[in-house]
């Protein structure tokens, strides 16, 4: 009952938001201290407007308003159109998402265990560390596009920029707290140094470095996004500035609703790899 | 080396403790402080011998144990295994432990706990997988093979720390209070899992506990250390018949006569721990 009440709730909530969104702009001259001047449509659109958009950035309706399918190649046609259609800056999108987060979460994981297992390097590197840490990385990012250049190479670059600390941190902690008895356990029953790393040290603290994965692709495509920003071939983000440059608030919405698409998919994702890699955890830790 | 006696050589002696003593350095608000948790304590265990570990808590069992295993280093005294002197964090390839806490690899499963050990020593896994199962079996959790240790009970959990170190076919055994987190009843019933085992292979075994009856029913001889710092007070041979009936034993004359002698002397030290 409950259950049902709440999606009710949800959905009537969400209808009503675009039912304001759609035709509240309307009533703006005559209630102008109800509806306030963001509703207006050349800042954010309306809902038809953006899915008309949609249809035509996605190639699936062509320009005479026709579907695309109907007629012979012309999809094909259209696509060929711009080297920065919705389907291509999505793809290249995703794909810098994914290298990103890749890099940087093994990269941040190495260097967490290394630190995190040797008490003098991480005395000497302490310093370096917090310097950096303090140091909003997302500031870096046009040195990073002037340095790389503008191609796949610097969003890849911003991006694992992002999301290594971050997992540098989380398994720097995870290192550190390892069991002394389960350590203590795997010597006794006969392992070396190396096998005490492989058996039990990284396993303890790959616990630590899953529970960053989640955060850590949302980084991850805030540092693709802040790259292509900047300065790109391709991408959802140089979508959005183009866009914004014609004044096109409809093409704007399009590419930030590709991007949270894009976002929960993601994140659904790398949830169920984490729920599964994790699936030893007593069930009331894992939703922690 | 010609001359060794016959029944010399019949009772090998396989650890031997001479006056053991470790100090703590505790920090406290006047500095730190020495606090001596074993004193002086020296005792030998010949081989195939059950010898219990008795004292009331914080009397410096664990710290002997700990020893013994390599896991700290004493602050004076000698620790022979087999004859020789062990070395601190050099743990005996023949000598294993079993842990007060739990110590399973929550991440692997019931029988990757198991065959951990063998798994380090590059035992081919067909064969791991046959002693697994065999180990498994033995120990009555058939069935739960592929589960995670946080899915099992207490009792569950410390039958596979058992057999987690039994695999190994370790010929010492050290345990340190393995059934003290156990309820009563899992614990008498965690005792016949452990007799039955060890009448299998008689491994030589230094059993610590602070519970007397679980001392009777398990060793041959109770080793009663004092209140801290822990020396030798008493040494106690339990002669029952074995094998024995963890249940039963308990209902016998002997046992209740042994027991309150030793009741009697154990009550001491824990008045005095208490008031220390
Ligand atoms: N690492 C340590 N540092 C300081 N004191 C310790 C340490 N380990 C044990 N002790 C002290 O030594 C004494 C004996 O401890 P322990 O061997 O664990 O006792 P038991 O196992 O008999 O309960 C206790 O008083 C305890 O506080
Ligand atoms: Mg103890």
């Amino acid at each position: 009952m409950r259950r049902i009440a709440t999606l009710l709730w949800q959905v009537a909530i969400g209808l009503g938001a675009l039912a304001i969104w759609e035709w509240g702009w309307a009533l703006h001259d005559r209630l102008p201290w109800l509806v306030p001047d963001l509703l207006d449509p050349y800042f954010v659109s309306k809902p038809s407007a953006i899915f008309q958009q949609f249809l035509g950035m996605s190639c699936l309706v062509g320009r005479d308003g026709t579907w695309s399918f109907a007629t012979d190649g012309a999809f094909a046609k259209c696509m060929g159109r711009s080297d920065n259609n919705l389907w291509i800056a999505t793809w290249f999108t995703l794909k810098n998402t994914l290298w990103g987060f890749l890099t940087g979460v093994s990269s941040g994981f190495v260097l967490g265990l290394l630190l995190g297992r040797s008490d003098r390097l991480s005395e000497i590197f302490y310093p370096y560390i917090t310097a950096f840490n303090s140091v909003p990385r997302i500031a870096l990012a046009p040195i990073i596009i002037l340095a790389f250049g503008i191609g796949d190479a610097s969003k890849i670059v911003t991006a694992w920029l992002v999301v290594v600390f971050l997992v540098f941190f989380n398994t720097f902690e995870g290192a550190r707290s390892v069991d002394r008895d389960h350590i203590n356990a795997a010597r006794l029953l006969g392992a070396s140094e190396w096998q005490v790393t492989r058996t039990v040290i990284v396993p303890s603290t790959m616990a630590w470095l899953f529970a960053s994965l989640s955060p850590a692709i949302s980084f991850s495509l805030i540092g693709v996004i802040v790259g292509e920003f900047i300065g790109a071939e391709h991408g959802i983000g140089r979508m959005i500035i183009e866009a914004e440059a014609r004044g096109e608030a409809a093409g704007m919405m399009v590419a930030v609703f590709v991007l949270m698409i894009a976002g929960v998919i993601l994140s659904a994702l790398v949830r169920r790899v984490q729920a599964y890699l994790l699936r030893w955890r007593p069930a009331q830790q894992l939703s922690a | 080396m010609a001359s060794i006696p016959p029944e010399a050589a019949a009772a090998r002696c396989r650890i031997e403790i001479d006056k053991l003593r470790k100090g703590f350095l505790a920090s406290g608000n006047e500095g730190d402080r020495e606090v001596v948790a074993v004193d002086d304590a020296s005792f030998r265990i010949n081989d195939g011998e059950f010898v219990a570990l008795l004292g009331p808590s914080g009397c410096g069992k664990s710290t002997i144990l700990n020893m013994v295993a390599t896991l700290i280093a004493p602050s004076g005294g000698a620790i022979k295994v087999d004859g020789a002197p062990v070395t601190f964090g050099k743990p005996e390839r023949h000598v294993g432990y079993v842990f007060q806490k739990d110590t399973l690899f929550p991440w692997r499963t019931v029988e990757d706990n198991i065959g951990y050990a063998l798994e380090l020593a590059g035992v081919p896994s067909g064969e791991r997988r046959g002693r697994v199962a065999e180990a498994i079996h033995q120990a009555g959790l058939d069935g739960f093979a592929r589960f995670y240790p946080a899915s099992l009970s207490g009792g569950m959990r410390q039958r596979v720390s058992l057999m987690r170190t039994l695999i190994a076919n370790p010929e010492i055994l050290l345990m340190d209070e393995p059934f003290g987190a156990l309820d009563t009843h899992t614990k008498l019933d965690m005792h016949s899992v452990l007799l039955d085992l060890w009448e299998r292979q008689r491994q030589t075994v230094l059993f610590v506990t602070h519970d007397l009856g679980e001392a009777l029913t398990l060793a041959d001889r109770i080793i009663l250390l004092s209140a801290r710092p822990g020396r030798v007070k008493q040494d106690f041979r339990v002669d029952f018949a074995r094998p024995r009936d963890a249940v039963a034993l308990r209902e016998t004359r002997q046992y209740a006569e042994l027991f309150s002698r030793i009741w009697h002397s154990l009550g001491e030290e824990f008045t005095k721990s208490r008031n220390a």
